[in-house]
């Protein structure tokens, strides 16, 4: 065994009472630990990242978060002057009730009283940037609401940009007068929770089959033009395994599905147990297993890097779905800025208007039908590449959110995803964040 | 209707005609009809294509 080897200072939070505390990654045999110690509950370690993937090439020359740095965070969470990103997507709870109940949930969602209408039209004029804003409706389950149309409206007349659905899709898959309503009223694309292409998962994961109901959930979506991108929550020993299924029914179902968002399971709201190591799923680790899954599709050099959020945050992979296969136009040797790794920042600006490009079906023009066909199937033909990569680009997207163990502020600060709570942005760990309980 | 205008190259003085061009940006290579010299190969890249698509395959291929 090799000496531990302290790689990275940073701050975290004792998983117990929440109390800012300093932190370190440290190395141990190829893999990363974070590790931290309160004077009153402690040493507690999280592996964050495995031997897969070398860390310092992932993350680059990103500078540590310094003493006397973001001194606030994360109690004083509501963005602050020493936060390091804007906002990119902006989520608000519609409700708190859900028609599933899963043993893992980040909200934790229970069956209290909805805010009425007029509040969430209140709330709406307060976060929408007019032109700017990506706005995702959340919860609970947002699609219990049968006001929810009269939401993405009120939405769209704040003058958000965009307005994003997160939702279990049962209801779209049950009710498609619903999901026509939601077009109607202007809904701009959903991201739909989908852990897997066999039934056993859900059994295991959200208590029931789901399978049939998304597939139909994504049928009623495309026949009113409206995007899907699939969201897979992975925990190993369930799901991990199934990744490769889950893309390869995702590019079949081009340009219907739109992409592919990964989240790595966290345990926070209804998920508030201390987890050992082995149930814990890194992102060197989804990355390694997409290429293995994939077979040579997709391959690791074609995902790069956060560099909206913090690197350790997530990662992209921009595509093409071709007839014959995936077209990759995303390398992390060839970037626009030069760098392949996450130390040169992205404007939420940039960032949000990238992934609306994406998981927004857009109206085509010009001599190709909406199918993206035409004689013509050569991605080099500008005119076809510019066709087919609007009616079927196809991204590879990863969200790996921050838990009591593993929650890392240098990572806090430089979230771009924003709860709306009360008049305040808070970045989503932070809002989420819920300790584990006493230690015995 | 529309006056069609000829490109002569100021080389060769010859008339220019459509020929396929590639363009490589971030990796990838793309090909369009552009005027091109028969003689030379000078190409003429007119601002309207500079500013319809090749402007959006690059916003195309900028990952975010």
């Amino acid at each position: 065994m090799d000496f531990p080897q302290v790689i990275r200072k940073t701050y975290s939070v004792c998983p117990i009472c929440l109390e800012r505390i300093p932190a370190q990654h440290v190395r141990i045999n190829g893999d990363v630990f974070l590790q931290k110690k309160c004077v009153r509950h402690g040493f507690f370690s999280s592996i964050i990242w495995r031997s897969n993937i070398q860390i310092s090439e992932w993350i680059g020359n990103l500078p540590e978060i310094k003493e006397g740095e973001n001194l606030n965070c994360p109690k004083g969470c509501g963005l602050c002057p020493d936060h390091k990103q804007d906002t990119c997507c902006v989520l608000l709870e519609v409700t708190s009730r859900c028609n599933l109940n899963c043993p893992y949930c980040f909200a934790d969602s229970k069956d209290a009283a909805d805010p009425t209408l007029e509040q969430i039209v209140d709330w709406l004029k307060q976060l929408a940037v007019p032109g700017k804003t990506l706005v995702q409706l959340s919860g609970g389950e947002p699609t219990v609401r049968d006001d929810l149309p009269e939401i993405v409206i009120s939405a769209k007349q704040a003058g958000c940009q965009y307005v994003q659905l997160n939702t279990n899709g049962i209801r779209l898959g049950e009710d498609k007068e619903y999901v026509k309503k939601l077009s109607e009223a202007g809904l701009s694309f959903v991201f739909m929770q989908f852990d897997g292409m066999d039934d056993d998962i859900n059994y295991q994961l959200r208590g029931r089959s789901l399978l049939d109901l998304k597939k139909k959930a994504i049928e009623n979506c495309a026949a009113y033009q409206i995007g899907v991108t699939l969201v897979p929550m992975l925990v190993p020993g369930v799901n991990t395994h199934n990744l490769g299924e889950i893309l390869r029914y995702a590019i079949a179902m081009s340009p219907a599905v739109r992409g592919v968002h990964f989240q790595p399971v966290s345990y926070f709201g209804r998920a508030p147990v201390m987890p050992l190591d082995e149930v814990r799923f890194t992102l060197d680790e989804l990355l390694f297993q997409i290429e293995q899954q994939m077979e040579g599709q997709i391959k690791l050099y074609n995902l790069i890097p956060s560099r909206c959020d913090h690197p350790f945050c997530g990662f992209h992979g921009d595509f093409v779905v071709m007839p014959d296969g995936l077209e990759a136009l995303s390398r992390r040797d060839v970037t626009v800025s030069g760098t392949c790794c996450g130390s040169e920042q992205v404007s939420a600006d940039k960032n949000r208007a990238f992934v609306a490009r994406r998981w927004e079906r857009q109206k085509l023009s010009g001599a190709l039908s909406s199918c993206g066909c035409s004689d013509v199937q050569d991605i080099q033909d500008m005119d076809y590449f510019l066709q087919r990569v609007k009616s079927h680009g196809f991204t590879v997207t990863a969200m790996a959110f921050q838990d009591a163990g593993n929650l890392d502020l240098e990572r806090l600060r430089r979230c771009s995803l924003h709860v709306f709570d009360h008049g305040k942005f808070v970045p989503f760990c932070a809002h989420y964040l819920s300790g584990w309980g006493l230690k015995n | 209707m529309a006056e069609r205008k000829t490109m002569i190259c100021c080389k060769c003085q010859k008339e220019m005609k459509p020929g396929k061009t590639t363009f490589n940006y971030l990796g990838h290579s793309f090909y369009t009809d552009i005027l091109k010299c028969p003689e030379c190969g000078e190409i003429f890249i007119s601002e309207e294509l500079v500013r319809g698509r090749i402007t959006e395959v690059e916003m195309q291929l900028e990952d975010k």
